[in-house]
């Protein structure tokens, strides 16, 4: 990963490809990603759409191809399928861990704000190993909300939540990207996600199948239905 | 703030107390290890110094694999590896912070095994407390700086377990001779005239192994 020297773009991949042993997951993934835009990266399953988002993190390398980013580690965030959740931990100590991880200064106060905010401020002292799946993704989410990130990577950040709970993490998108914050997010349902995006990238077959505006994006979906 | 690596040490300590298995396993494991051996020797003999020091050593061995097993093991369940990779720190603050809550739990493990060894093993001859404490926290640093290296090496693998003792022991073999050598003569064997050498060698051996693993572990734990 290298750091970028446009302020105005947050992530830039250029001709990415990668293999797993020499297993093609996808070639020339080429993008950039501006300052508070929203870009929705769908695909179906198996199209690699989990390991570029790796990719995108620094997480992994690619096999070949350049990943810029403008954005430091302490202003990226990660919300996947998984909720780095300490079950031993309350879902206080959990948060306070999280934010020593990124020295931050969160009183008390600030943490169960953030807490009531993903509705779980009476839960905040119970021992996280017995919160439900939607539970653990709201906990998790307050993480990632707690970073006050520049750009967000949320690997179908909705995985197990209800209803409201939805409602809750598109209300937060929205204040996140009104404050300038960049997106990328990876998600399986795209009639109800389309909307919240200003770009979208597609995966098929091994590559880039579409990259563009949202609205281009309808179109082609059109065509094809047709 | 606390630093980064005593946040990450108070953490699995919590998570270890709190579950109880991780302490409690490795602590009657070499109890058990203790009491076997105490029945080699026909009713009435003692064990010798030397083999007392050597059953002391090789109980905190195999009590450091389960406890590294079990700090590791505490970053797979949701897969918060992920989240201390991505987090703003190097990389090598996650071996700090492991080697040091497993320090921590092993100096637990051997405040049991010391008793144990007087009790089971009749070794009433303990000299100079102040200096085995020393020659225990010594040897124990190269114990942990190998064990936090191998523990993030042995997993992804489903017989981690094995594959960390077939690794580890031949790795222990300097610093553990060096703390049998040096726990003969506190138990009251010998004159003592080698010590320094042993220290020696022990303190050469913490010295590598910490380098290596700084080095190391990027490589190891780094790549997702």
């Amino acid at each position: 990963m290298h750091e970028n020297i446009n302020p105005d773009v947050l992530l830039e991949l250029d001709r990415v490809s990668h293999f797993f042993d020499d297993r093609l997951v996808f070639k020339n993934i080429s993008l950039k990603l501006p300052r508070g835009e929203v870009m929705l990266l769908a695909g179906p399953n198996g199209a690699g759409k989990t390991t570029l988002v790796h990719i995108m993190t620094g997480l992994i390398s690619p096999t070949s191809g350049t990943v810029l980013s403008g954005v430091p580690s302490e202003k990226t965030a990660y919300l996947g399928h998984h909720t780095f959740i300490y079950p031993g931990l309350s879902g206080l100590e959990n948060l306070r861990f999280w934010a020593g991880m990124y020295r931050l200064h969160k009183s008390l106060e600030e943490l169960e704000d953030l807490l009531a905010l993903v509705g779980l401020k009476g839960f905040m002292h119970e021992n996280a190993r017995t919160f439900s799946r939607g539970m653990a993704q709201r906990l998790s989410l307050a993480r990632v909300l707690m970073l006050q990130p520049d750009i967000f990577f949320l690997d179908e950040p909705a995985t197990g939540m209800d209803a409201q709970s939805r409602q809750m993490l598109r209300n937060e998108i929205s204040k996140a990207r009104h404050r300038g914050a960049s997106l990328v997010w990876v998600s399986h349902s795209l009639q109800e996600d389309l909307d919240q995006a200003d770009k979208v990238l597609y995966l098929e077959n091994k590559k880039q199948a579409f990259f563009g505006l949202t609205s281009d994006f309808k179109d082609v979906l059109q065509e094809r239905l047709h | 703030m606390t630093p980064r690596p005593l946040a990450l040490m108070a953490k699995d300590l919590r998570l270890v107390f709190a579950d109880g298995a991780g302490i409690v396993q490795p602590v009657l494991l070499g109890l058990i290890l203790v009491f076997v051996f105490s029945l080699s020797t026909p009713v009435g003999h003692d064990v010798s110094a030397q083999a007392a020091a050597a059953i002391f050593w090789l109980a905190t061995s195999f009590a450091m694999i389960l406890v590294f097993n079990t700090l590791y093991s505490s970053e797979g369940s949701n897969q918060s590896r992920i989240g201390l990779l991505l987090a703003p720190m190097p990389i090598q603050y996650i071996w700090i912070g492991k080697a040091l809550a497993g320090g921590v739990l092993l100096l637990m493990a051997q405040l049991v095994f010391l008793p144990a060894i007087v009790v089971f093993l009749g070794q009433d001859e303990v000299t100079a407390w102040p200096m085995v404490l020393g020659c225990i926290l010594l040897v124990d640093w190269g114990l942990v700086a190998v064990g936090s290296l191998l523990g993030a090496m042995s997993q992804g693998h489903s017989a981690r377990d094995s594959l960390l003792s077939v690794v580890i022991f031949p790795l222990l073999i300097p610093v553990l001779l060096a703390g049998i050598s040096m726990g003969s003569y506190f138990l009251g064997d010998g004159s003592g005239e080698d010590l320094g050498s042993w220290i020696g060698v022990v303190l050469a051996f913490n010295a590598l192994f910490t380098g290596a693993a700084l080095l190391l572990f990027p490589f190891i734990y780094g790549e997702y």
